[in-house]
């Protein structure tokens, strides 16, 4: 399997600004010395050699949307944030190159930053193209109508000529989607949300996003450890830092990246993807979380195998 | 993890050595609000020496949570002499904003 992150932002997309823009390119020039490159191709391998990621790159800012490249009967996609819409012109594309035009979705929830995408997924706009929806919640498709009202879109819903099928699954529940053996588990979110576990083929991939992990329910984390159990990737929400996670965003429904290590580690996972970055948090902000999360798992480990931390962002791709 | 409790009149102090993990949380929560308790009912701080840890996850550092929880602000809950991977544990987690940690345990030195 491969997996596509298309976007890796928590709640609220984000855009850089000049002043970053700025501060980059001047951190680069810097780092250069004079030196001279013959072409943008030399330029861009200095770059990607000699600097760190927050200066020749960014995490991006485009709300959670990932894609599970399995069987290619079909499209997997887990979540519809704003990165939805750049999946979808991408996925045209590789439609007119004669990919079947069949989407599965995978829903973790109906919160706006996981579903503010849809109404701009070309896809759903045309005939011919079947959308199958998969969600743990009764009122998913409510959600999507409701964003597509004409206070909130111009759009309607039942103007999208896409044939759409809501398919609703119970936690514990085990089906096949597209190819894959997929199975989900509920979590502590606002109205609930859903993590999943997708295998094929002995890989396994699990998607557990806008899940909180409270000190007053430790217990329950053993389900959570038996969901992610030998996982390749886990790709989880690591919003704040545990300190906040238990004070001042407690009961926002979010984890933090020491738990996300800690779950991983009991589960004997062996690669954690952090995801689902705080809107707030720049992009140096973003890659000290990452190394201070390499450093944790490093000092927890003990005898366990290593558990590899890496920090998901917009275009990055994984192959498990 | 082995557990210690001594109270020198002004405060309480806990000494819990090894390390906590998934596999001894729990003793040490069950311990920690004893402790709290304990101090509460003698209204004098608890002072955590960390100096016999190896280290503590997550599950630790929410216990210390649930036991500031338990203590409802009635006493002061303080950590102290963090090994070197206990203070980058600290840091890691922001728990060193949520607690006061003291390079040693006496405060004298």
């Amino acid at each position: 399997m491969l997996v596509r992150f298309w976007g890796t932002r928590g709640s609220l997309p984000v855009a850089q600004r000049r002043d970053t823009t700025l501060a980059r390119i001047a951190r680069a020039l810097v780092a250069a010395k004079g030196r001279r490159f013959a072409n943008e191709a030399e330029a861009a391998e200095f770059a990607c050699d000699e600097l760190d990621f927050a200066t020749y790159g960014t995490y991006g800012g485009a709300t959670s949307c990932v894609e599970i490249v399995g069987d290619e009967d079909a499209f997997v996609v887990c979540d519809m944030g704003s990165g939805l819409r750049e999946f979808g012109v991408n996925a045209t594309r590789r439609c007119a190159e004669g990919h079947p035009r069949v989407y599965h979705f995978f829903l973790s929830h109906l919160h706006w930053d996981h579903i503010m995408g849809f109404p701009y997924f070309r896809p759903a706009y045309e005939s011919g193209v079947t959308i199958m929806i998969h969600t743990g919640h009764l009122d998913a498709e409510q959600a999507l109508r409701r964003q597509q009202e004409e206070i909130s879109f111009p759009v309607s819903f039942d103007e999208l000529r896409a044939r759409i099928e809501f398919v609703v699954h119970r936690p514990g529940e085990v089906f096949e989607a597209a190819g894959l053996r997929v199975s989900l588990i509920s979590q502590t979110h606002a109205h609930g949300s859903f993590g999943y576990r997708f295998e094929r083929l002995g890989r396994t991939v699990v998607y557990s996003t806008d899940s909180e992990h409270r000190p007053d329910d430790m217990d329950a984390e053993g389900g959570v450890e038996a969901f992610f159990a030998n996982a390749d990737l886990v790709i989880c929400d690591t919003m704040y830092s545990l300190g906040e996670s238990v004070s001042l965003k407690q009961d926002l429904g979010h984890s933090s990246n020491i738990v996300a290590v800690d779950l991983c580690q009991a589960a004997a996972a062996r690669r954690l993807a952090l995801f689902h970055h705080e809107p707030s948090y720049s992009d140096e902000d973003i890659q000290r979380m990452h190394d201070e999360t390499v450093r944790y798992e490093k000092i927890v480990r003990g005898g366990r195998p290593k558990l590899e931390v890496i920090c998901a962002y917009d275009g990055l791709e994984i192959e498990v | 993890m082995d557990w210690r409790l001594r109270n020198d009149g002004a405060r309480l102090v806990a000494m819990p050595t090894g390390r906590v993990d998934e596999e001894s949380w729990k003793d040490f929560s069950a311990h920690l609000t004893s402790a709290v308790r304990e101090a509460v009912a003698a209204s004098i701080p608890l002072v955590i020496d960390l100096s016999g840890l190896d280290y503590m996850t997550s599950k630790g550092l929410r216990a210390l949570t649930l036991a500031k929880n338990e203590a409802k602000g009635a006493i002061m809950i303080r950590l102290a002499a963090p090994n070197e991977a206990m203070r980058r544990i600290l840091t890691i987690s922001r728990y060193n904003m949520l607690f006061p940690v003291d390079d040693d345990v006496d405060p004298a030195n």
